[in-house]
């Protein structure tokens, strides 16, 4: 750290002590869209510009945006040798909360005893049960929220990674923002945008507590880890049948919902033909009728009612 | 023309075949064609896929259409659409299946199975006159893989292949290849342009091509959110745009006989087009390309120049900023 106060320059190190190796794991899920990839990216460069090793990787499959993701961000003191997905997380970051609900993303999955589940969601810790895993630790945010409003957009990559930099108590805020700036410029964004972002990084890192993870953090140190195989099918007779993709539930990648004031409305089916998801029917008066279950919130039909019938609500909570 | 029951939107078909629910982003382009082109078409359907963004509307264990579908290699679509119509026409004359349970042969692709790896399978198919529909849902780049280019990338645009960069501050200098101007040049009994903005005349032309014998072929532009960079709530506006600034004409070839659907009577300057879209941003900032903008301006009035004077009619030009 250097400091300058009047014509004295200041010069002090900080160093952390650790009694024993450590290797902390952090694993994020969010959708395809949100950031995630990159929030595990800012997170790992911040452990480095600390003086740490760093790793880190996403995992996304075929699917598209708003589909599930994960990445992950290994930080140690040491080399790391361990390689792959991260099974047994110190602290999970769940950017949707959406997603605790999600049968193929199982974000809580191997949180170890101790370890710290973030949650980006709007609600107060008391309202929802999130269930006995996490309620001893659990830190919440509305990280959409406030990116919403600073950036105007949905994309939470870099308050994801201020969260996750705060709790693990050993990342500094101005290692967090040069990381911010770095990663963000690497991947091409304007410099006013990245101004935003650091705006947002240091609002999350103040506005969250440090909770370091009470797990052992060297329970996996230099160990050979056992490859899982993760089979997880949902077995039923609907699979073998054509047109059952409703099963999906493509409703919780909203951030925004659609509302139709039936009184304005004048049953002119605009915003039917234009739902590139077959997610708005026609009632019998011709009026629309939208599937919830599998909206995704494009928000075509709002953008294009003649009328202006449509309204749109920051979706809360949605399964 | 003949009769069409497509008078407005609300002629739109009510029934639909793609259900709610598939992995493709919200706001995509390519889904809302095919969703279209499925209503007009009817149940009765076979798809031909070739790898590309709609390929992952199949991801098991969920299927999005209430229709079949098949993959094949990249190159191979058409290939697999002559041999599925062998199938279905030895079926009928053996008279295994009836003839109300014929099923119509669609080969749906992107611009790159369409533009780059497909286009000797389709030469050929065309050549042969299969009886099939060909619909491309060209979002301009390699969507599926993150937005490479490809021979459908219109000038100006940047990929992650071809960025906006010190060396070429442009993005992308090469012209879009014509793949409608290729098609035509077999001399098919159909082929034309559609835009997912403009509905009725997309149905419209589905249903006047169905009542002809061989290729049928469609190619339509496919805004898409994430390659593009825009809010998908724009989807429409911007595939609106591209038509009204000419840089995306509506037109149809009847036998080889070219014939516009849509003329704009006023163009609208392409600046109002490309300032929606991410992959032109470098185009405006941190300094304006004029000469590039003015370029794409220049290519579009030289176009609908031709048309004009092919129409015998006045079609008043975007003028360049000079």
């Amino acid at each position: 750290m250097i400091e300058i106060s009047g014509h004295n320059i200041i010069i002090a190190l900080t160093i952390h002590y650790v009694d024993e190796p450590m290797l902390l794991k952090v694993r994020f899920h969010g959708r395809g869209g949100h950031g995630v990839k990159t929030a595990s990216r800012i997170l790992g460069e911040a452990a480095f510009n600390e003086g740490l090793y760093a790793q880190d990787s996403p995992i996304y499959g075929a699917e598209r945006r708003g589909a599930p993701v994960a990445a992950f961000t290994r930080i140690s003191d040491e080399e790391i040798l361990e390689r792959g997905f991260i099974f047994d997380p110190d602290i999970v970051v769940v950017m949707d909360e959406t997603l605790l609900n999600d049968w193929s993303a199982k974000p809580l999955d191997g949180l170890k005893p101790g370890g710290i589940a973030f949650v980006n969601t709007t609600a107060n810790s008391q309202l929802y049960d999130y269930g006995e895993t996490i309620r001893e630790n659990l830190v919440i945010y509305d990280l959409t929220g406030l990116a919403l409003k600073i950036i105007g957009k949905p994309i939470i990559s870099t308050p994801s990674a201020a969260a996750a930099s705060k709790i693990t108590g050993i990342i500094s805020e101005s290692s967090l923002i040069d990381a911010v700036t770095s990663e963000l410029s690497e991947i091409g964004v304007g410099d006013d945008v990245i101004e935003n972002n650091i705006i947002l990084a240091r609002e999350v890192f103040r506005s969250i507590p440090e909770t370091p993870p009470s797990t052992k953090l060297s329970d996996s140190k230099r160990e050979l880890i056992p490859l899982e195989v993760v089979i997880s099918y949902p077995g039923y007779e609907d699979i073998v049948s054509v047109g059952n993709s409703p099963l999906r539930k493509t409703g919780n990648w909203r951030v925004f919902k659609p509302i139709v004031d039936f009184s304005r409305c004048t049953a002119c089916g605009v915003c039917f033909v234009y739902c590139p998801d077959a997610a708005i029917t026609l009632r019998s008066d011709g009026k629309p009728e939208i599937d919830y279950d599998n909206c995704k919130g494009c928000l075509i039909c709002y953008r294009e009612c003649p009328p202006r019938a449509i309204s749109i609500e920051r979706e809360v909570r949605v399964w | 023309m003949s009769e069409t029951r497509f008078k407005t939107l609300r002629d739109t078909p009510l029934e639909d075949y793609l259900t709610p629910g598939s992995p493709l982003c919200a706001g995509c382009g390519g889904q809302l064609g095919l969703r279209i082109f499925h209503k007009v078409l009817g149940r009765n359907v076979v798809f031909v896929n070739a790898a590309g963004c709609l390929t992952l509307m199949f991801v098991y264990p969920y299927a999005p259409l209430r229709s079949s579908w098949m993959y094949t290699a990249f190159a191979s679509a058409p290939a697999g659409a002559q041999g599925i119509r062998d199938a279905l026409d030895i079926l009928l004359a053996k008279h295994r299946i009836e003839p109300d349970e014929d099923l119509k042969v669609v080969v749906v692709t992107g611009d790159g199975a369409a533009y780059d790896i497909g286009l000797q399978a389709t030469s050929g198919a065309i050549q042969r006159g299969l009886d099939f529909y060909y619909f491309v849902y060209d979002n301009e780049a390699y969507g599926n893989t993150g937005f490479q280019w490809s021979s459908a990338t219109p000038v100006g645009s940047s990929t992650t292949t071809t960025p906006s960069s010190r060396f070429s501050p442009a993005g992308s200098l090469a012209e879009k290849k014509d793949l409608f101007e290729i098609w035509r040049a077999h001399k098919p009994p159909y082929v034309a342009t559609v835009s997912v903005a403009h509905a009725v005349d997309m149905m419209r032309k589905i249903e006047r091509s169905m009542g002809m014998r061989g290729p049928k072929l469609f190619i339509a532009l496919a805004p898409c959110p994430t390659g593009w960079g825009f809010d998908p709530s724009e989807a429409i506006r911007i595939a609106k745009l591209a038509v009204e600034t000419g840089v995306w004409p509506l037109k149809e070839a009847i036998n080889g006989e070219t014939r516009h659907t849509y003329i704009p009577r006023a163009l609208r300057p392409v600046e109002e087009y490309l300032k929606t879209q991410a992959r032109f941003a470098h185009l405006f900032k941190p300094k304006k390309q004029q000469e590039i903008i003015n370029m794409i301006q220049e290519r579009v009035n030289e176009y609908w120049l031709r048309v004009a004077e092919a129409e015998g009619i006045t079609i008043k030009l975007a003028t360049e900023v000079k």
